[in-house]
């Protein structure tokens, strides 16, 4: 019996009921020939309201046969509303309608509002039972037929069993969806303990959530049951399940983690975990907290929904993120979404959220956390690198959409209440927001996280998530008490109390600037020298009337590179002051021969014959450690980009100076830039940045351009004999650095243009030559990315093809540099039919290629090409490039 | 019949082929034939002589590998065993009663090899030869003749050459696949200029694009022999990627192995891994009844 005082701290259900120790379920049954799926659930439910007379339940697509309450037949009612959004009869069909239906028919079932798809009544015969307040076990038969959504089956079609054919089945989907496969609770909110069990073809494992107890055969020995026990409350939202002829590897490092994959992939699947254990240990000592679960699984399976899911106490994988030893770049990129799946293990599967307005705080940790170790694994470099493109993309996409909303607080339903109308659906439900918007929330969810950070620094920031994790820890011991449980769920108000305990310190208005209101903040910038009283009048404006745009009010950090050093100033940004004037330091420029001291305390000899000799200013810099959402337009002369680029030690500033001196093509851009691209020291992504703007600045220098091509005789330099300089040597990839500039730069160089905006024949030639004389036999990687890379740079070589009246394009006709080109594609795309490259990256090119070749008007433009590489049976990667091609015919 | 004069090697060789011939006799008459076929006689003979030939060959062998010229008995029994022979039987085989006597076959003289050509003198063995040992061949067999072109060892050439042969038999190759199979064009009006191997659909397509091919794991096993490994220091680079198999896995390995062969068994050795996943399948219970 609760005994619930009034007042309690704890969260409020919406529900008149709550579930309690166990929810049971229970497949017994999974055809993998039929696609379908047998079982039953049993809710354990604690009434907390007299006179409970219905239970709404959450189910899609499933059959439901049976229903029962305590042992007694119950009546129920089964409706989905978003089967059918905009009724037949409607005469509107225009989006807003839709949008509008739409939300409505989501509503109508969200479980955090107490609805749901599947109505049961109580059986009168209960109805004492319930006013008493007495427990209600509620047993469902269900069936899954050829689901749509929510468990996906991937059976090839090939001769064999079904185990070895490689079938297997997992359950998936974006955000709540648990209710496809079977019936429950479909909130974040709603916790409870859970026993599952599976009976599955004795070949094969189900791996889900929580402890394996046991594994036990059927009687006839064929089938074998898995019982799995999960006592750490969870939501029926955060359970999964995966089902197939999975091998089997226990981490060497951590035997409480297993490891599965597909059959003939364990040596790629031993490669590829390898390295996670490191997660772990970097995650729990930043959190000093233990791993919530007592165990964890990864399973790699194919055709995933997304790359990587988290669910309690395991992660479901694409299969394409395993990789071997020889694959460099892939390598990153999984142990980064190991990372991101470790991450969300803490926040999003053991610490869950309230309601959906509170997703933000853990997209925001878990995002946030996962970026610590990224600065940790890969470097401050990469770090910064990584937050200045996700800053770039958010403040792309809200200027673009008009605003991403992280806590939406919503009035009574009225259209002029919605906080998002500029948005073409509702961002009241996870379910109605379309995909891009929320892989843009999750951006600017972690990306406000580090703004929390800049202002009460890390160390408190770990220790809100480390209270934040013992209180759920204790809590998940506990027996069942609604109000210790939902010490579980993380609320906004709750995460900001807990900021403010820990702190002291009031960061309401930054939350009120970027967490309760949407848009991002576009400056434009530009100064001017006072000599007289070596002042630096500096004016920054905002635009905030354009839509996704919001004013800024508050602090801004101005870095200003001087002959005697560099200086921050924090500038008030106010509602009407536009100038801000800034005393320089250094007198004059007369102490020549000086070092001149940098920000990181680094002392240079510098050039300073290109500056105003009037001016001891160097370069300056606006909100430089990227403390404000925000655009930055700021003028500054080229001398000044290129001072930047050379001797500001931060990436970020670095690549600015590069997307700058686009602007200005002159030799000493040039110079710059080839200085970048020569200097072993500097980060390898501000060298390959550094290609492509030295081939944009070459093509509008193009008829003072002096020497041969841009990056050419660099290239001969760094990666060809030095016997014979037309040669490449042979590859050796075992610099990541070199290898990454060694991809590159022939990709910029194609795009290189003589005076008939034409690719010179040289810088053609030389490509082709480095096709020709690749040899990778002495190397310990594989070349297929850089192979497929000098396939891009092939394409990127191809010009409008010079058409008279329209002609059809034959053979005969053909641009010979373009049957050179053809001749190329034709044996890549061939022999990977022989010897396939990793994740065909080479097929991947060709058609890209082809496409462009098409599209230039040198080949005929017809996509069945393209369709039969898009077609079911081919690698993703190709499908997703052939369909991309397909697409562009409609552009 | 020919009417080719024999030569004293025909006349040896068919002594014995003959000899042969009354043995195979012999042994059916004592096997209780009156009569055969000559092509039955034959072919037994040809399988006997096929036999013998084999025997010697094999005996051969053996003592040359143990650096022995001539054959010895142990020779012949290992020879006899390798054949599948029952060795043991063979005394009591040959003392048996009913065996036939054949007579000797009539002295032909060993066919004298031609002297062949010899230029120059044959050379004396050095010292630590023993005079046993074959004698020297023909100087010109392997004395070193000078060309007047240099063999191409220039790098430059080396790897044009080996730049050309590939692209050479890769277009060969994917042009026979091309002219073999199904294809897909890019021209209308053309099919054979650039033939391309039509696109087909796999069962399992994540197989091919992710396993590394066999060309592709020849190539790490070669390298992995460090032989680049000198030339970066793997340590200081930015992504710690480890190729080799770290101890504890293979480790772990043979502790899967291990239990997967004794999955009956439970008593596991102390440091033996527990993990849900490892643990044998229970076998069901006996249903109660109600």
């Amino acid at each position: 019996r609760m005994n619930r005082k009034k007042g309690d701290k704890g969260f409020e259900s919406p529900r008149p009921y709550k579930f309690t120790t166990h929810q049971v379920v229970c497949i017994n049954n999974i055809n993998f020939q039929r696609k379908s799926v047998v079982g039953y659930v049993e809710l354990t439910i604690f009434p907390t309201v007299a006179n409970l007379n219905r239970i709404k339940l959450n189910s899609k697509q499933c059959r439901i046969y049976r229903v029962r309450v305590n042992d007694l037949e119950a009546a129920f009612i089964y409706n989905d509303p978003t089967l059918e959004v905009c009724h037949h009869e409607s005469k509107q069909r225009n989006l807003n309608y839709f949008s509008n239906a739409y939300a409505a028919a989501v509503s109508a079932v969200d479980p955090d509002a107490g609805n749901g798809e599947l109505c049961i009544k109580v059986p009168s015969e209960l109805w004492k039972h319930v006013d008493e307040l007495k427990v209600l076990k509620v047993h469902i038969n269900f069936s899954l037929d050829q689901p749509k959504g929510g468990l996906h089956f991937v059976v090839p079609n090939m001769e064999g069993s079904m185990a070895e054919r490689g079938a297997h089945v997992f359950s998936c989907g974006y955000q709540n969806s648990t209710r496809f496969w079977f019936p429950c609770v479909d909130s974040y909110s709603e916790l409870c303990t859970w026993k599952l069990e599976y009976t599955v073809d004795a070949a094969m494992v189900a791996v889900s959530n929580g402890d394996l107890v046991e594994t036990v055969y059927t009687h006839d020995m064929r089938k074998k049951t898995f019982h799995y026990m999960l006592t750490i409350p969870t939501a029926a939202s955060n359970i999964s399940l995966a089902i197939g002829p999975f091998e089997i590897l226990v981490d060497p490092y951590m035997h409480e983690v297993t490891h599965f994959c597909l059959p003939q992939l364990l040596p790629l699947l031993k490669h590829t975990t390898s390295y996670l254990h490191e997660v772990f240990e970097f995650y729990e000592e930043i959190l000093t907290c233990r791993y919530p679960y007592s165990c964890f699984k990864t399973v790699f399976i194919d055709e995933a929904y997304v790359e990587v899911a988290a669910y309690a106490s395991m992660s479901i994988f694409s299969t394409n993120l395993l990789h071997s030893a020889m694959i460099i770049d892939e390598t990153p990129l999984t142990r980064r979404c190991l990372a991101q799946a470790l991450a969300q293990q803490f926040f999003g599967c053991f610490i869950s959220r309230m309601s959906w307005s509170d997703e933000w705080v853990l997209k925001g940790i878990s995002g946030y956390i996962y970026g610590l170790w990224m600065k940790k694994t890969f470097g401050v470099n990469e770090y910064r690198h990584w937050i200045k493109q996700e800053l770039d993309q958010i403040v792309a996409y809200e200027l673009k959409t008009g605003g991403v909303l992280l806590h939406p607080i919503f009035g009574g339903g009225k259209e002029k209440d919605n906080p998002a109308s500029h948005l073409h659906f509702s961002i009241k439900h996870p379910h109605t927001l379309s995909w891009e918007y929320y892989t843009m929330f999750q951006c600017k969810a972690h990306l406000v996280m580090r703004l929390i950070e800049n202002r009460i620094s890390m160390e408190f920031m770990l220790q809100v998530f480390n209270k934040l994790l013992s209180l759920a820890s204790t809590a998940s011991s506990q027996k069942f008490q609604s109000h210790m449980w939902s010490q579980m769920l993380v609320s906004t108000s709750g995460f900001l109390k807990s900021i403010s305990n820990v702190s002291g310190k009031d960061i309401q208005p930054l939350i009120k600037q970027w967490v309760d209101q949407s848009g991002v903040v576009k400056f434009y910038g530009s100064f001017a020298f006072n000599r007289k009283r070596n002042v630096l009048e500096l004016e920054i404006k905002q635009d905030y009337t354009s839509p996704g745009t919001q004013k800024y009010v508050g602090p801004l950090k101005v870095t200003v590179q001087e002959l005697d050093g560099s200086f921050n100033h924090t500038l008030q940004i106010e509602e009407n002051s536009l100038k801000h004037d800034i005393p320089c330091h250094s007198k004059s420029r007369r102490n020549k021969k000086k070092k001149i001291p940098l920000m990181n305390g680094e002392e240079v000899d510098m050039d300073l014959s290109a500056m105003d000799a009037d001016s001891p200013l160097l370069w300056i810099r606006i909100d430089p450690d990227m403390s404000v959402l925000r655009k930055v337009e700021f003028e500054q002369s080229d001398f000044m980009w290129q001072y930047q680029l050379r001797y500001e030690r931060d990436v970020v500033a670095q690549e600015e100076a590069i997307l700058a001196l686009e602007k200005f093509p002159t030799p000493a851009s040039r110079l710059a830039l080839t200085d970048i691209l020569e200097q072993e020291q500097c980060f390898y992504r501000v060298r390959m940045l550094a290609c492509f703007c030295l081939a944009k600045i070459a093509n509008s220098m193009v008829s003072t351009w002096t020497g041969p091509p841009a990056m050419k005789s660099l290239f001969t330099r760094m990666f060809c004999c030095k016997t014979c300089p037309n040669i490449v040597k042979t590859n050796n990839f075992m610099n990541f650095q070199s290898y990454f500039l060694q991809k590159t730069m022939p990709v910029a160089m194609a795009l290189l243009r003589d005076v008939h905006n034409l690719c010179p024949k040289e810088v053609l030639m030389f490509i082709l030559d480095l096709i020709k004389y690749n040899d990778n036999r002495k190397n310990k990687f594989s070349d297929n990315y850089y192979r497929a890379e000098l396939i891009d740079a092939l394409a990127n070589s191809v010009t409008p093809a010079v058409s008279v009246n329209n002609e059809v394009r034959t053979l005969d006709n053909l641009n010979p540099d373009v049957r050179l080109i053809l001749e190329e594609i034709t044996r890549f795309l061939n022999m990977e039919k022989l010897l396939p490259s990793y994740r065909h990256t080479i097929t991947v090119s060709c058609l890209k290629a082809i496409r462009v070749l098409q599209k230039n008007g040198h080949v005929p433009s017809d996509p069945s090409l393209f369709k039969s590489y898009a077609e079911y049976g081919h690698f993703v990667d190709v499908r997703i490039a052939a369909l991309e091609a397909v697409v562009d015919y409609t552009k | 019949g020919s009417k080719h004069a024999t030569t004293p090697a025909d006349n040896y060789y068919l002594a014995r082929r003959r000899t042969l011939q009354v043995v195979v006799s012999s042994l059916l008459t004592e096997a209780g034939f009156e009569s055969a076929e000559k092509a039955a006689v034959e072919t037994l003979t040809e399988m006997l002589q096929s036999y013998i030939s084999e025997i010697g060959r094999s005996a051969k062998s053996y003592c040359e590998h143990t650096a022995r010229t001539q054959p010895t008995l142990s020779d012949i029994v290992v020879t006899l065993v390798e054949m599948g022979f029952n060795v043991e039987t063979l005394p009591a085989y040959a003392k048996r009663s009913q065996r036939m006597v054949i007579t000797a076959p009539p002295v032909t003289n060993q066919p004298v090899t031609p002297k062949a050509l010899t230029a120059g003198q044959n050379k004396p063995h050095p010292p630590h030869i023993p005079g046993h040992f074959p004698e020297f061949p023909d100087p010109h067999t392997y004395i070193k003749t000078p060309t007047y072109r240099e063999p191409v060892s220039d790098y430059q050439v080396l790897r044009e050459k080996a730049a050309s042969q590939r692209r050479d038999v890769e277009r060969a190759l994917t042009r026979f696949m091309a002219k073999t199979g199904e294809t897909q064009s890019l021209f209308k009006d053309d099919v054979s200029t650039f033939p391309l191997i039509a696109a087909r659909p796999f069962t399992v397509p994540y197989l091919t694009a992710l396993l590394p091919s066999e060309l592709e794991m020849q190539q790490m096993e070669e390298t992995d022999s460090s032989e680049q490994d000198d030339q970066t220091d793997t340590e200081n680079l930015p992504l710690h990627m480890s190729t080799d198999d770290s101890g504890p896995e293979k480790e772990n390995a043979s502790v899967l192995q291990q239990n997967s062969s004794l999955a009956g068994s439970r008593n596991g050795e102390e440091n033996m891994i527990d993990n849900p996943y490892l643990r044998p399948v229970k076998k069901p219970k006996i249903r109660r009844k109600k």
